[in-house]
C-alpha cells in the first residue's frame, strides 16, 4: 500500500480539503473490519482516529456527542462510570473499534435485542459530503422530525456517502442487575421453536441468541436485582423446566465476562460476515451452512458468520436463500482487497432510489471503490 | 375554525350555527366515528368535511346545490359528538343548517313527492297502517318500482301484527312509585305495537303508572332531521299542548322520538315557546334510564342461560348518552349473558327516514351491522329503536340468519312473565 | 374538463376522480387549518397500478401533488398544493398481511394506526407507536412524518417500527426500501424515506413490526401545585435510573380542557399533572414500582393516584390523548406548537414560555411528553380580534427559537411541513439544507411531491446559473 495515501485528519477542516483534494478517499476508523477498511487501488485512507473525543455528555439527558474517530471502548467506559450504555451493543470495542466504522458498518450487538440496533440509537450526525461540505443531520435531542433523516441514512453506509465526522446518540441506563441463562437443545428444530415462542411473549431479554452446535439459546436478563429471582424461574418454568444438564446460569463477573467475550467476534479463521436475516429462513439456511462458528442475534434477526471457504461460495449461498450479507474481515487481510470485489455479498438489492441519493451525496464519485 | 358567517342576516340559527363551526378544529377525531366515511372513505362524507361545506355555503362561498349531496348523505347518528374531544354541537348544526337549507333546495318533483309521501305518513299511525297494508301487497310488483320505492317494502314485515288501542291511562301494580306520560312513537305502533304494550305491563311491574296523552302528535324528529322546520314546529305544539304537567317524566321508548323530543328547545329557537320548550325537552327521558333512576324491581332470573347483544341504538347512545342504563337492565335478569357488538358504535344504517332516501349506504350499513351482531353468536338481540329493529331484521333476513328480536322492556316483559 | 383532466378521467372512475367545489372544499386544509389551498382535483386510487399511473400523468403533466391519509398533520403537511393533485389513499386500507409468529404486518398506506394493533391483540401483539391521532391518523401518513407518541423515549418513534415499504417514487419507479429483517446491510434507504414528508415517494406497502403486548402496565397520576414541581419529579425518576415507557404533563388549562372534554376524573385544582407508566414483565414492573413510588412520594406531589385497571388506565390516557382537540373548547382558535428541548433545559423553557405568554398576552397551554423533552404549547386565541392570529404565529416562532437556542429542535413530532418550513433556518445551516433540498431533486426532479413543504422559500426548482450541476452532468436532474 502507498504510505503517501494516508491522511490523518486532526480537525475536520482538515478532512474537507482531503476530501476535496483526493478523487477517492476512503474512511478508516479502528481498522477492525479489515474488509471495510482497506483501500482499493488510487483510494486515499483517511485515518480518523485522530478525530477523537466525547463532545457533549449529560446523563440525565440520555445523549451522547463524540466525535467520529472516538474508540467504542473509551465511550462505554465513561457511559458505565455513570450506569449507562449503548443499547445497540456495538462489537469489536475491545479490539479498537470507533463509533464512526461502528456506525459506516451499520453493526450492532446482542443487546440490540431490548431496545434497537444502531439505526434506533443515532440521532444526529456531521459528515463531510462528496463535495467537501461540512453538514449536519438530524440533532442532539432524543426526539427530532425536523428534515430529512441524514442519521439514519449513515447507518451502513460505508463511508461511501460521506465522511462521518461528529455522532450524537441516545443512550440509556443499564440494568442494576443481570443474569444469563445458556439453554441447550437436543435439536436445532426445538431451539428454533422455543425462540419463537420466547420472542412472541411478554418475558423482555436483553438479549436472545442462537447458537447452533449444540442447538443453543442464550438469554439474558436485566433489571432490578430483587424481580431477577422470580423472572429466571418464571423462564425457567416457560422453557418446560429443561434439565440441569441442559442449562448454564450466568451471574456476576462470569457474566461480564462472557458477554464480553462474545463482544470480540473472534472465531479463528475465515471471513466473519454480518447476514440480517428473519427467523423463518434460519432452518432453510442451515441445512446448507457447514458446521462452524456463528451466532444469530436478537430472536434470529442478525447472524454474525464465520465462514472458512472462498467468498464466491458463500456469494452464491446467500444468493440462493435470498440474502445479502456484508463482509466485516478476513484471514488474510493484504489478500481481501484482491479477492473481495465487493463487500457486500449475496442478492443485489440495487435500485434507482439509491442510485440518485447516491449522486446527491457524492456526486463527483468520490467515495466509491469503483472508478 | 375560523369563519365568516353573517350571523346577523341568518338570525338566532345563525348563532347556533356558527358557534357550531367554530367548535370544530378540523382534528379528524370524527373520521373513524361516521358510517358514511367508513362506507365512501371521502372527506366531503365525514362530520369534518360536513362542517366545512355547512360553514362555506353560510359564508356564501359554495352553492348550496354543491354541499346539498353530502349534507344528505350524513346520516344524523351523532356517532362524532361522542368521538369529538373539542365538543362540536353536531347535531344541532345539521340541524338546523336543514331546516335553513329546505327552502332554498332545488329538488325534483319526484323527490319532493318521495319526501311529501314520508312526511305525510310515517308521522300518522293510521294512514302508516294503510300504506303498509297497501305496500305488502306492493311488494309483489317491486321489482317493477323505481329503485328508490323499492326501499322502503323491503322493510316491511311479511304481515303486521294486530294493535289494539293503547289505554289512556295504565295502572301502576302494587303501591305507585311514580308517574308518567308516555309517548307512542308512530312507526313503532304499527310495526310493533308490542313494543308499547310491553313498555307498559314492565313499568306498571315497577309501580309506575302512565298516561297516553290521546292529543299527542308524532315527535317530529323525522321533519326536524330532514331539514322541515315548519312541519316540525306544528307538530311539536301539538305535543307541548298535549302532555300534562303533573308527572313525573316523559317518556319514550324509541330512541329516535325521545331524542326528538329532547331537541325542542333547539328547535324552538327564536320562536315564542322557546322557554316552555326547553322546559319540556328537560323533563324527556328514555324509559331505561327511567327504570335505572327508579330503581327496577328484580325480575325473576331466566329458565335458561340466554346470551343477548345489545345493539345501541345511536339516537340513544349518542345523542342522549344513554348506554350503561339498557345494559343494566339487561344484567338484572338472572341466567342473561350480555355481549357486545364489534363495531358497537357504528350507525345500523337506518337512521331515521335515512334508510329510505339513501337506500345504498343504508344496505351497506345494515349488512355490515347485520354481521358483527352475528359473529357474537348471540341468541337474541335488544335494542331500544324501533328503526334499527327493522333494518337489522330486514338484513339479519337478507343475510338467511334470523335472531329474535326484542325491546329492550320486551325482554324484561317476557322475564317478568316467566316466559324465557 | 381540460384535457389533461380528462386523461386522468381514463385511470379513474368519474366517483373516485373528484372535481366539484363542493368535493373539493373539503380537502382544502388539514388539521392545521390555518392553511388552505384548492387542488385542481381529488383521486382516490385503490391500487398500486394506480398510483404509478398518477404520478406518471403528474410527471407528464408537471403537475405537483400531494398524497394524503386522514389529513390530520398538524404542520400542514397534507395541504394540497394550490392548483394541484390530492391523491387520497383512503381507499388502499387493507391490512394485507398479519404473520403473527414473525411478529409483521404488512399495510396498504391507508390503514388506520390503531387498527394495526386491533389487528394483532388477538396473538398478544401491538404496534407501538401511539400518536395521539392514532384511531384517526393512518400508517402512510405516519410514515410520511414520522409520527411519535406517548412512549417515544424507550420505543422510538414510526422509523423505528417500520421494517420495509414498497415505493412508489416520483418518477413512476417502484422500489422496495427495508426487508423484513430488524438488520441490514449498506445505507439504511428506509431511514431516510421515512420521515420525508411526502417530497420522495408514497409508499403503498408497509411493513410493520409488531411487539408482545406488555404484562403489565403500571400507570400512576401525580399531581403537583407546580410545574416546576412536575418537571422536577421527571428529572427524578430519570436520575434514579429507571426507564418508563411514558412521562407526560399537562399544565392547568391542558386539564381543564381535557376533563372537560372527557370527564377524565383529573383533579381540577392541579397546577401541573404527571402521568408516568411503566410497562413489561410483571416481577419487573412491580419491582420498578416500589422505586418509583418512592421517587414521587418524595417529589412533593399533593395527589398520587395509581390506575387499579385497564379501565383506570385508559381514562388517564384519553384525556391526555384528547387534550389537543378539547382545547378547543377554551378558546374559539389556537395554535399547537411542538418543540423539543434537552430535558434537563424543561423548566428554563417553561419559565420563558410563561413569560412570553405574559408579554403577548395570549394563553398558553402545556401538554408536553415530558419524557424525551417534546412540549406542545398550545397557543389560544381569538381570530375575529384583529392581529391575534399574528400575534399568536409570532409567538409560536418565539417558542421555536427558544427550543433551537436551548440545543432542541423546532420539532419532535410533527414535522416541518408547510407550519415550519420557515424555521428551518434556525436549525440548519444553508449547506445542509442544500444538501437536503439536492437529495430531494436527485430523488423528484421537478420537484412535484409535496412540492412546497419542508423547505424554506421552497417553489420550483431554481438551478444555479453558472455551469451544469454535477447531477445535471451525472444525468440525475436536467433542465426543461
Amino acid at each position: 500500500m502507498n504510505e503517501g495515501l494516508l491522511i490523518r485528519p486532526s480537525e475536520v477542516a482538515e478532512v474537507q480539503e482531503a476530501v476535496r483534494a483526493h478523487p477517492k478517499s476512503l474512511p478508516r476508523g479502528g481498522g477492525t473490519k479489515a474488509a471495510l477498511s482497506t483501500p482499493r487501488e488510487g483510494q486515499a485512507v483517511l485515518d480518523m482516529t485522530g478525530l477523537s473525543g466525547v463532545l457533549e455528555y449529560d446523563p440525565a439527558e440520555y445523549v451522547l456527542v463524540a466525535l467520529a474517530g472516538t474508540p467504542l471502548a473509551e465511550v462505554e467506559a465513561l457511559l458505565a462510570r455513570h450506569g449507562q450504555y449503548l443499547p445497540f451493543d456495538p462489537p469489536l470495542a475491545e479490539l479498537g473499534a470507533t463509533l464512526g466504522g461502528t456506525v459506516a458498518a451499520g453493526l450492532s450487538g446482542p443487546m440490540r435485542q431490548r431496545y434497537g440496533g444502531v439505526r434506533d440509537f443515532i440521532l444526529g450526525v456531521r459528515f463531510v459530503d462528496g463535495e467537501g461540505e461540512v453538514v449536519r443531520g438530524g440533532g442532539k435531542v432524543v426526539k427530532n422530525a425536523a428534515g430529512f433523516d441524514l442519521p439514519k441514512l449513515m447507518v451502513g453506509s460505508l463511508g461511501r456517502l460521506g465522511v462521518l465526522v461528529e455522532l450524537a446518540f441516545k443512550v440509556f441506563p443499564f440494568p442494576k442487575a443481570t443474569a444469563t441463562l445458556k439453554v441447550t437443545f437436543d435439536r436445532l428444530e426445538e431451539a428454533l421453536e422455543a425462540m419463537y415462542k420466547l420472542a412472541s411473549s411478554p418475558l423482555e431479554f436483553y438479549a436472545l441468541d442462537l447458537e447452533t452446535n449444540p442447538a443453543t439459546l442464550t438469554l439474558r436478563l436485566g433489571g432490578q436485582p430483587e424481580a431477577l429471582p422470580s423472572r429466571l424461574e418464571r423462564l425457567r418454568a416457560f422453557l418446560g423446566h429443561p434439565p440441569d444438564t441442559h442449562t448454564l446460569l450466568l451471574e456476576g463477573e462470569k457474566e461480564r465476562d462472557y458477554w464480553r467475550f462474545v463482544g470480540r467476534l473472534e472465531w479463528g479463521h475465515g471471513y466473519l460476515v454480518k447476514v440480517p436475516i428473519q427467523p423463518s429462513r434460519i432452518a432453510g439456511l442451515e441445512r446448507e451452512l457447514p458446521a462452524g462458528m456463528r451466532r444469530y442475534i436478537s430472536a434470529g434477526n442478525l447472524l454474525y458468520l464465520n465462514w472458512p471457504d472462498s467468498i464466491e461460495k458463500l456469494d452464491n449461498l446467500l444468493k440462493s436463500q435470498g440474502l445479502r450479507g456484508l463482509v466485516l474481515r478476513g484471514d488474510a487481510e493484504p489478500a481481501v482487497s484482491e479477492t473481495l470485489k465487493s463487500p457486500l455479498i449475496g442478492v443485489d438489492w440495487e435500485h434507482s432510489f439509491a442510485r440518485r441519493v447516491t449522486a446527491a451525496l457524492d456526486p463527483h464519485n468520490r467515495f466509491s471503490p469503483n472508478p | 375554525m375560523q369563519h365568516k358567517i353573517d350571523t346577523q342576516s341568518i338570525g338566532p340559527q345563525g348563532e347556533v350555527m356558527a358557534h357550531a363551526v367554530e367548535a370544530c378544529v378540523h382534528c379528524g377525531f370524527c373520521l373513524p366515528a361516521c358510517p358514511t366515511y367508513a362506507v365512501l372513505g371521502e372527506e366531503m362524507d365525514s362530520p369534518r368535511g360536513r362542517i366545512f361545506l355547512m360553514k362555506e355555503v353560510l359564508e356564501g362561498n359554495l352553492q348550496l346545490e354543491e354541499a346539498a349531496p353530502y349534507i344528505d348523505k350524513c346520516l344524523g347518528c351523532l356517532g362524532c359528538v361522542t368521538a369529538c374531544p373539542s365538543g362540536v354541537p353536531y347535531g344541532e348544526l345539521i340541524s338546523t343548517f336543514r331546516g335553513w337549507a329546505e327552502p332554498r333546495r332545488h329538488r325534483s318533483p319526484f323527490a319532493r313527492a318521495f319526501r311529501l309521501g314520508i312526511m305525510e305518513l310515517l308521522p300518522y299511525p293510521k294512514r302508516f297502517r294503510a300504506g303498509a297494508q297497501l305496500g305488502r301487497i306492493g311488494k309483489v310488483f317491486k321489482p317493477l318500482l323505481p329503485q328508490a320505492l323499492q326501499a322502503p317494502l323491503e322493510l316491511l314485515p311479511e304481515r303486521l301484527e294486530p294493535a289494539p288501542p293503547l289505554p289512556e291511562f295504565f295502572p301502576a301494580k302494587g303501591p305507585r312509585r311514580a308517574r308518567v306520560a308516555l309517548l307512542a312513537g308512530c312507526a313503532q305502533q304499527v310495526l310493533k305495537p308490542n313494543f308499547n304494550w310491553a313498555t307498559l305491563r314492565v313499568l306498571a311491574e315497577n309501580g309506575v303508572e302512565v298516561v297516553i296523552p290521546s292529543g299527542q302528535a308524532c315527535c317530529g324528529a323525522a321533519a326536524m332531521h330532514t331539514g322541515e322546520r315548519g312541519r316540525a314546529l306544528a307538530l311539536a305544539r301539538q305535543n307541548l299542548k298535549a302532555f300534562p304537567n303533573d308527572v313525573d317524566a316523559i317518556l319514550s321508548n324509541a330512541a329516535g322520538c325521545g331524542s326528538g323530543l329532547r331537541e325542542y328547545g333547539l328547535l324552538f329557537v327564536g320562536e315564542p315557546e322557546h322557554e316552555a320548550a326547553e322546559a319540556f325537552s328537560k323533563r324527556v327521558q328514555d324509559v331505561s334510564a327511567f327504570l335505572v333512576n327508579l330503581g327496577l324491581v328484580e325480575p325473576p332470573a331466566l329458565k335458561q342461560p340466554l346470551k343477548v347483544a345489545y345493539h345501541d341504538a345511536c339516537h340513544l347512545a349518542h345523542a342522549q348518552g344513554v348506554r350503561s342504563e339498557p345494559r343494566k337492565l339487561l344484567r338484572s335478569i338472572g341466567g342473561l349473558e350480555l355481549v357486545e357488538i364489534p363495531e358497537g358504535e357504528l350507525c345500523c344504517g337506518s337512521a331515521g327516514t335515512y334508510n329510505l332516501e339513501q337506500p345504498a349506504i343504508a344496505a351497506t350499513l345494515g349488512e355490515r351491522k347485520a354481521r358483527n351482531i352475528l359473529a357474537t353468536g348471540a341468541q337474541a338481540i335488544a335494542t331500544g329503536n324501533i328503526g334499527c329493529f327493522t333494518q337489522i331484521q330486514s338484513h339479519l333476513r337478507k343475510l338467511r340468519r334470523e335472531v329474535p328480536m326484542y325491546h329492550t322492556l320486551e325482554i324484561l316483559d317476557l322475564a317478568y312473565q316467566g316466559k324465557l | 374538463m381540460n384535457p389533461a383532466l380528462s386523461e386522468l378521467g381514463r385511470i379513474y372512475p368519474p366517483e373516485r376522480l373528484l372535481v366539484q367545489p363542493g368535493q373539493l372544499v373539503p380537502y382544502e386544509s388539514d388539521a392545521l387549518t390555518a392553511f388552505r389551498a384548492r387542488p385542481l382535483a381529488v383521486v382516490l386510487p385503490e391500487t398500486t397500478d394506480e398510483v404509478v399511473q398518477t404520478i406518471g400523468w403528474c410527471a407528464r403533466h408537471k403537475v405537483p401533488y400531494v398524497a394524503r391519509g386522514s389529513g390530520t398533520s398538524l404542520s400542514g403537511g397534507s395541504l394540497p398544493v394550490e392548483g394541484g393533485l390530492v391523491i387520497g389513499l383512503n381507499r388502499m386500507n387493507k391490512l394485507l398481511r398479519l404473520d403473527p409468529a414473525e411478529r409483521v404486518a404488512v399495510v396498504q398506506p391507508g390503514f388506520i394506526n390503531l387498527e394495526v394493533s386491533n389487528a394483532a391483540a388477538p396473538y398478544g401483539l401491538y404496534y407501538a407507536p401511539d400518536p395521539s391521532s392514532q384511531p384517526v391518523s393512518t400508517i402512510g401518513g405516519n410514515l410520511a412524518f414520522n409520527s411519535g407518541g406517548a412512549h417515544c423515549l424507550k420505543y422510538g418513534m414510526t422509523s423505528n417500527h417500520v421494517l420495509g415499504a414498497k415505493v412508489v417514487l416520483p418518477t413512476g419507479e417502484i422500489v422496495e426500501l427495508g426487508s423484513q429483517s430488524l438488520e441490514g446491510v449498506g445505507p439504511d434507504w428506509l431511514g431516510l424515506f421515512v420521515g420525508s414528508e411526502g417530497l420522495m415517494g408514497i409508499a403503498v406497502e408497509v411493513t410493520l413490526r409488531l411487539l408482545p403486548k406488555p404484562e403489565k402496565y403500571h400507570t400512576v397520576l401525580a399531581a403537583y401545585d407546580s410545574l416546576e414541581k412536575a418537571g422536577n419529579a421527571v428529572a427524578a425518576v430519570v436520575a434514579s435510573g429507571l426507564l418508563p415507557g411514558a412521562m407526560e404533563i399537562m399544565d392547568h388549562l391542558a386539564i381543564e380542557a381535557a376533563e372537560a372534554a372527557v370527564k377524565a376524573g383529573y383533579p381540577m385544582d392541579a397546577r401541573a399533572l404527571l402521568i408516568v407508566e411503566l410497562e413489561g414483565e410483571a416481577p419487573e414492573v412491580e419491582a420498578e414500582a416500589r422505586h418509583l413510588g418512592d421517587v414521587i412520594a418524595a417529589s412533593g406531589a399533593y395527589e398520587v393516584r395509581v390506575a387499579r385497571d385497564a379501565d383506570e388506565r385508559a381514562k388517564i390516557w384519553k384525556g391526555r390523548k384528547a387534550a389537543f382537540s378539547a382545547v378547543g373548547r377554551l378558546s374559539p382558535d389556537y395554535l399547537v406548537q411542538d418543540g423539543v428541548v434537552p430535558r434537563s433545559k424543561l423548566g428554563q423553557a417553561l419559565l420563558e414560555i410563561e413569560r412570553l405568554s405574559q408579554q403577548y398576552g395570549l394563553r398558553v397551554a402545556n401538554v408536553f411528553h415530558a419524557g424525551d423533552g417534546n412540549l406542545h404549547p398550545l397557543i389560544l386565541y381569538d381570530g375575529k380580534v384583529k392581529g391575534q392570529l399574528e400575534q399568536a404565529e409570532a409567538l409560536a416562532g418565539e417558542i421555536l427559537k427558544l427550543c433551537v437556542s436551548l440545543g432542541g429542535s423546532i420539532t419532535g413530532e410533527h414535522g416541518v411541513g408547510m407550519e415550519k418550513k420557515a424555521y428551518m433556518p434556525a436549525m440548519f445551516s444553508q449547506a445542509d439544507l442544500a444538501l437536503m433540498r439536492r437529495i430531494r431533486r436527485a430523488v423528484d426532479p421537478d420537484e412535484l411531491a409535496n412540492r412546497g413543504k419542508m423547505f424554506p422559500h421552497s417553489e420550483a426548482p431554481a438551478l444555479t446559473p453558472h455551469g451544469p450541476h454535477p447531477l445535471e452532468k451525472a444525468g440525475v436532474i436536467w433542465r426543461e
